[in-house]
């Protein structure tokens, strides 16, 4: 069990790192939310799926409602985090933000 | 308290207090606030504080961040530069925050530790409601009850205070005359106002989850983290999110003004009515213990239970109308027209 509970932590620990590498090297503004969008997500599930595991000293039904409680909450950053990443990419594609682009003449910030 | 989490949480903290201030771009200041708020929840937390973490998270981090949003979306996004030669007043006020800061630094070292038994403010009133609470109330959650219970007056009055605030804003805002038409300030392009499908979708399925997290927030004060503060703000904030997602004409044809308003008022009628029926049936004021007079099968240890969660509901329902009616005034400059 607490091998399973290591291992997630780490898987989300990298998956975390990767969205913080991912916002601050990408070269524009829609990567960027893709990265953090993304990796976001995924290294919540990872995260909380260690908590709940590491809930689990033994099996009763307080232990299963905290259980449930940590998965509803994975449930509700799995809608809410990409809605929230579209939102944000949408509302600087309406106003006007630039794609990056890789030809050497656009000098793109 | 593990103490290194507390240094680079606080560290985090400072760091966004001064990029608060110092930003010059007010809608990146307001967000960096919200972090700020959301750090201090973190801080909270980790001091065993929860319900109020949970108030900060709901209030600080949440509500309030919006309100700044709506805010500066109505005047200007950028600070105005002041003009210089005003140097005597800069450093006044740089001799006033060090004579604070070296006053604060001295009493610091007369503090009791975290959590020392010893300390004045744990030996006389709080042995008594942290071994007394479930005894004389039924309530696990010793918060609650000292919050809704052994100082109901305060916590009335705070209502009274969120209620006053929510006048306040309609009394200066709020504008009935129809003479200039709503013109958006200049350094926004705003969005062409089409129906985004995927935004609107996932807010119409989390709404009503948000709101039944909401209540049950109020009606699981008693036992977990949480109450009628805090309920109160998360159901404004189901509204706000339906008044981002869809329009303003949305909610207000879910809440329009009318009903925030009575219903900002029912919620302290509510609470003081609570009191004024302790006070008729004989007893003092918000005295819940009287109520099982009233309240059938209950004795008198369960009335102070079910008085509780009668005022934690007019809390809620004062709270949640003052919040959206702020909202609505603010992002819509008091005319209820147009909005963010």
């Amino acid at each position: 069990m607490t091998a399973v509970v290591i291992l997630l932590t780490l898987a989300g620990l990298i998956f975390f790192s990767a969205t913080t590498i991912g916002i601050l090297r990408f070269p524009d503004f829609y990567s960027r939310m893709h990265a953090a969008g993304k990796g976001d997500t995924l290294s919540s599930l990872f995260m909380l799926l260690a908590l709940v595991l590491y809930n689990f000293h033994e099996i009763n039904l307080g232990n299963l409602l905290v259980a449930m409680k940590i998965l509803l909450i994975v449930v509700f950053i799995f809608m809410a985090s990409p809605t929230a990443t579209h939102a944000i990419t949408d509302a600087g594609y309406e106003s006007g933000v630039k794609p990056w682009t890789k030809k050497p003449e656009e000098e793109s910030p | 308290m593990i103490w290194q989490l507390d240094l680079s949480v606080l560290t985090l903290i400072v760091i966004c207090a001064f990029a608060t201030i110092m930003v010059k771009d007010l809608l990146s200041a307001a967000i960096i606030f919200g972090a700020y708020s959301f750090l201090m929840c973190l801080l909270w937390t980790e001091m065993g504080a929860v319900d109020v973490a949970f108030t900060e998270a709901s209030v600080g981090a949440g509500v309030s961040t919006v309100l700044f949003i709506a805010a500066v979306y109505q005047t200007s996004r950028t600070v105005k530069p002041r003009k210089s030669g005003r140097g005597l007043a800069k450093i006044f006020a740089l001799l006033a925050t060090l004579l604070t800061g070296l006053v604060l630094l001295i009493a610091e070292a007369d503090f009791p530790g975290f959590a020392d038994l010893s300390s004045p403010a744990s030996l006389h009133v709080s042995p008594y409601y942290i071994t007394q609470t479930l005894h004389d109330t039924n309530v696990p959650n010793m918060v609650t009850s000292v919050l809704a219970d052994y100082r109901g007056y305060d916590t009335m009055l705070e209502t009274v205070v969120i209620f006053t605030a929510g006048l306040a804003v309609i009394a200066i805002l709020r504008r009935y005359k129809k003479d200039q038409p709503f013109t958006p300030p200049e350094p926004y392009i705003l969005s062409k106002g089409y129906p985004d499908t995927i935004i609107r979708f996932v807010a119409r399925q989390l709404v009503p989850f948000i709101q039944l997290f909401a209540l049950y927030v109020v009606a699981h004060g008693h036992h977990s983290p949480g109450g009628g503060f805090q309920g109160g703000v998360i159901l404004g904030a189901s509204f706000i999110l339906l008044a981002i997602s869809y329009d303003f004409k949305t909610v207000l044809g879910i809440m329009n003004e009318k009903w925030n308003v009575l219903l900002g008022n029912l919620g302290v009628l509510i609470y003081a009515g609570i009191g004024f029926l302790c006070l008729g049936l004989g007893a003092n004021f918000l005295d819940y213990s009287i109520l099982s007079k009233v309240l059938p099968a209950t004795d008198r240890v369960m009335a102070r239970s079910h008085g509780m969660l009668g005022i934690e509901i007019g809390v809620a329902i004062a709270v949640m109308a003052i919040v959206i009616s702020i909202y609505l005034n603010v992002v819509s400059r008091g005319k209820y027209d147009k909005g963010l």
